[in-house]
């Protein structure tokens, strides 16, 4: 898990070519049906989700209950905006931050862990979110969830129709994954890259491994409360199964296929994966059994995920040393 | 002469011209859970569908205004989830461009895709047990089956008088679906004279029910009522339930496939059982269609399976007295207008007006049997004002 | 009811399913020590066990201890060769090896909905009514499958204590380095000891089958519990997990005379995340973390 790739600027056409592409790729649902639309808002939120995900993997661990932040922001937010009437910039930013101090809190304790202890303590943290929002009903609104979530609206202009919806989440998703880039160019990046490949030679050289990972988690879990606050305001409807543990799942299957080690590899193993089932809509077990063996494959021939692919056939056509 | 030939080739051959002309599709979407559990529910609804698409297609198509249509169902699976109900809503509405959906089946997806469904018009047919799937502002969806709030009072007036219950436990999953039942039951006991006294709640996945029966023996109840669960776990429940050395009465005031629970739980500890059920087997009606769907799908039909035939039926009758198959309110307008219609599961009539706000949920008639020896026989027939 | 025979009652009921929560983590305590991979498909294979019981019994007609063993067997089998084919480039990597495992838990969950569909089917019991000491009803089937849950449990001590297989399985599961000096083979002891452990959950699904029902979905409640009983007891400890099944049994039967089932559920939660906090060995665990 440790090669990391750094930014595919070796080769200046590459990338002009790969901006193209990103941007043809942007640009396409706006000229498109409402469906499309739609998936597209979907794919943009996720890539936000992953991002933080991918930021949490990048520092060593692995969160199995990334869902269970992204459901500390929705709620905190829908419950603020429709008890107390508050406006959505205010209701989301304090939803993103309450994702944070929990993560903060949270993972102060149990970085500690490594590997599959941290694994578990986090599906384990990801249950009881679960079981607490189905109990607090008078609050949270139990299995019924809550309901008729107004859309998102800044500054008066009221973002409720898919365009504009998609806009904004779009222009999220890019952002997020612009400063991610941004941030593994830093020392500070290196620094976390470094903690993920050797623990204890980084301590050693004096970084901190716990607040690097610290760090990490809570702006993970904050991307994760960013991307489920525009979420819920767009779908306009939560409950507790909308973030259980398959959920979690699902994005650690994006993350992996879209690749852990590349600022890239949320982006594309969202945009692969969010229209995904929609081809397989006839065939859902024929679906999940693609998404295991696709993972598997990737794991065992492309650890790197898709966004390495380029990488690895330069690498196979020996155009350049890598 | 000439005149006479030539009005006779016409008239031959205006009937010609009429089956040459290609039938329009009429598309109906079905939004139902396919896979995963609730898949049998979700597969009941979109057969349904299909079975009374097949019936108007064979005749050549739905005949409005002289036109003819053949009925295409585009069914897409929702796996339960109020999201993934979401974006099929969006891509049958915006995609396939259909205006009558079937579904979806759980409680939470319909309400996730009313907004979308209201907004534009689009006709839903839905199993969804919510109370909040109803509304006087909700003009354009409607509800073919029964619910707790249209079966449980006149079952448990009935029962609580004949059986003599007083204190009655209870056990639901700790989802929309169990809550909704538990307070709708809770309601009609205390209006029939007995108190559910005991209620215990879990997690959807559970087998084992040894210790919260446990719990609920101890506070001394003479019946459980098994509505709101599963027929594999009512049939658990019912099983563990003699395990431990329950002998009161066991009741199941809602829901189908009572077969199921006597698989489950044997017909010993059935024996006794009053149950709910919405067909009555005997019924030539009810009977063609369960026929009709054996031989197509070659498996025993769904208990909600008749009320999306007649639902859809229904919805066919009422483009047929609207005289359009694309003006849907002029049609939901019609469809409420629709009485004492024949249908698969008998005389049909719209109710709901003092519930919802509006009479868009079928009072169809139902009725209370007794588990005798592994079989239900029919003790009581039943409508939303009583049962006798 | 007298609050005295209410506890008995529940000292009962949380014993008898202790010993099956006891069952459903001892395989995958076993893979852990063995391999150090936190398998996500056992409860996919808990589920296969309860099918193969159910097709063993009600379709071929073969009675119940038999259909057990056959089971078992075919699930060793079957576990062997889906280490030794799948998962053996992930032998030393713990991280990559579990999100392995848990797209193998997508592929053998949908295969078992696409073979047999998401209806719960339901085998006979093998016995019924219920068995009374004194004022305490305890059903009898469950009593059938302590029995023999008891005796799987003997034959797998007997076979780590004495056999010569068993003994090397141990001794990788104690330390891997010195055991491979000493010339035990990772070829064979890697997916022998898959095999056995998810042969294991196999005969738990097996057993609990015709208690409850059988469906591609009884899996996920049977890894969760092993995942709490392995956290708390310790992962790859089998002592551990025994003591741990047996208190998770009782704590939960106890709890659920005096709470609601989800405060319950919460406060397990709550008691296992403490757990990992506190001492993530567990109980009685061994390994570093």
């Amino acid at each position: 898990m440790s090669t990391v790739s750094t930014s595919g600027a070796k080769n200046p056409a590459c990338a002009i070519l790969g901006l193209i592409i990103l941007a043809a790729l942007v640009v396409f649902p706006w000229f498109s049906g409402p469906f499309v639309l739609h998936l597209a808002v979907l794919t943009a939120i996720n890539i936000i989700v992953v991002n933080g995900l991918a930021l949490i993997s990048r520092s060593g661990q692995l969160s199995l209950g990334h869902a269970a932040f992204m459901a500390v922001g929705a709620y905190v937010a829908v419950i603020l905006g429709q008890r107390f009437g508050l406006p959505f910039f205010l209701t989301s930013v304090v939803g993103i931050i309450a994702s944070m101090v929990v993560a903060l809190v949270l993972g102060w304790i149990i970085l500690r862990l490594r590997g599959v202890y941290f694994v578990l303590v986090t599906f384990a943290f990801g249950e009881l979110v679960r079981l607490v929002l189905l109990d607090f009903t008078d609050i949270t609104g139990g299995a019924n969830g809550i309901t008729s979530i107004a859309a998102a609206e800044i500054f008066g202009f009221k973002f409720d129709s898919r365009a504009s919806m998609y806009a904004l989440c779009a222009a999220v998703a890019l952002l997020t994954t612009w400063m991610l880039k941004r941030l593994f160019n830093r020392p500070i990046g290196h620094a976390i890259d470094s903690v993920a490949v050797n623990p204890a030679l980084a301590e050693s050289t004096g970084l901190s491994v716990h607040r690097l990972q610290v760090f990490s988690f809570v702006i993970g879990c904050g991307l994760a409360g960013l991307g489920s606050v525009l979420q819920a305001h767009y779908i306009g409807y939560i409950s507790p199964e909308t973030y259980n543990t398959s959920i979690s799942v699902g994005l650690i299957v994006m993350l992996v296929i879209g690749g852990r080690n590349s600022v890239w590899g949320p982006l594309v193993g969202a945009i692969v994966l969010t229209p995904l089932p929609e081809l397989f809509r006839g065939a859902v077990q024929t679906q999940h059994i693609f998404y295991g063996a696709a993972l598997i494959l990737i794991l065992r021939f492309l650890p790197g995920g898709l966004s390495s692919l380029p990488g690895v056939l330069r690498k196979l056509t020996g155009k350049e040393a890598a | 002469m000439h005149i006479k030939a030539l009005a006779a080739a016409l008239a031959l051959a205006l009937p010609l011209s009429a089956t040459a002309q290609e039938a329009e599709t009429l598309k109906i979407g079905a939004l139902v859970t396919l896979s995963g559990a609730g898949a049998s529910w979700g597969q009941g609804m979109k057969n349904a569908a299909e079975i009374a698409a097949d019936e108007v297609n064979a005749q050549g198509g739905l005949d409005i205004n002289g036109k003819k249509y053949k009925v295409q169902v585009v069914a897409y699976d929702d796996k339960y989830q109020a999201n993934e109900a979401v974006t099929v809503a969006n891509r049958l509405v915006f995609e396939d461009k259909v205006k009558y959906i079937i579904g979806p089946v759980g409680s939470a997806p319909v309400l996730a895709i009313q907004p979308i469904t209201e907004k534009n018009g689009v006709i839903v047919i839905t199993l969804g047990f919510t109370d909040k799937a109803l509304d006087k502002d909700k003009k354009f969806t409607f509800r073919p089956n029964v619910t707790t709030v249209e079966v449980a009072e006149p079952q448990i007036t009935w029962l609580v008088k004949s059986q003599g219950l007083k204190k009655v436990g209870a056990l639901f999953p700790n989802d929309e679906t169990g809550h909704q039942i538990a307070k709708d039951l809770a309601e009609a006991y205390k209006k029939a004279g007995a108190d559910l006294a005991a209620t215990e709640f879990f997690e959807r996945d559970r087998v084992d029910f040894v210790p919260l029966l446990t719990r609920i023996l101890s506070k001394g109840v003479d019946a459980i009522e098994l509505d709101g669960n599963s027929p594999t776990t009512a049939g658990l429940i019912v099983k563990q339930a003699r395990e431990i050395g329950f002998t009161g009465k066991i009741i199941r005031t809602g829901g189908p496939a009572t077969q199921e629970i006597i698989n489950v739980a044997g017909p010993d500890s059935t024996e006794g059982m009053f149950v709910h059920t919405p067909v009555n087997p005997d019924l030539p009606s009810t009977k063609a269609y369960a026929d009709a769907y054996a031989a197509k799908y070659k498996h025993p039909m769904n208990g909600f399976s008749p009320a999306f035939y007649d639902g859809t039926k229904l919805l066919f009758e009422a483009m047929k007295r609207a005289g359009t198959v694309t003006d849907t309110e002029a049609i939901a307008k019609e469809m409420e207008q629709i009485k004492d219609f024949p249908g698969a599961l008998g005389n049909l009539n719209w109710t709901g007006q003092e519930v919802y706000g509006s009479n868009h949920q079928l009072n169809a008639p139902f009725y209370v049997a007794e588990v005798i020896d592994g079989k239900e026989v029919i003790r009581a027939t039943c409508t939303v004002s009583g049962c006798e | 009811m007298d609050w005295s025979i209410l506890i008995a009652q529940a000292t009962v009921n949380g014993l008898i399913v202790g010993l099956l929560y006891l069952l459903m983590a001892i395989g995958f305590t076993l893979v852990f020590g063995v391999m150090r991979m936190v398998n996500f498909a056992h409860g996919e294979f808990y589920m296969l066990g309860a099918f193969g019981a159910y097709f063993l019994t009600t379709t071929l007609g073969i009675s119940f201890l038999p259909a057990l063993a056959i089971t078992f067997a075919g699930a060793v089998v079957f576990g062997a060769a889906v280490e030794w084919s799948i998962l053996k480039p992930f032998r030393h990597d713990e991280l990559n090896g579990m999100i392995a495992t848990i797209g193998l838990a997508m592929i053998l969950q949908n295969l078992a909905l696409m073979f047999f569909g998401p209806d719960p089917v339901s085998m006979p019991s093998i016995a019924r009514g219920a068995t009374r000491l004194g004022q305490i009803a305890i059903p009898t089937a469950r009593i059938y499958v302590v029995i023999f849950a008891l005796a799987v449990l003997c034959a797998l001590y007997i076979f780590l204590k004495k056999s010569k297989p068993g003994r090397a399985l141990r001794a990788v599961v104690e330390d891997f380095e010195i055991a491979s000096i000493q010339g035990i083979r990772s070829k064979v002891y890697y997916p022998l000891g898959f095999g056995i452990g998810v042969g294991l959950a196999a005969a738990a699904g097996a057993l609990m089958a015709p208690l409850f029902s059988v469906s591609p979905f009884v899996g996920a409640a049977p890894l969760l519990k092993a995942f709490m009983v392995v956290i708390l007891g310790g992962l790859g400890s089998i002592p551990g997990a025994a003591v741990a099944g047996l208190a998770l049994g009782l704590v939960e039967s106890y709890s659920s005379l005096f709470l609601s089932t989800s405060t319950a559920d919460m406060l397990i939660f709550l008691i296992v995340i403490v757990m990992l906090i506190v001492r993530p060995k567990g109980l009685l665990g061994q390994g570093e973390v």
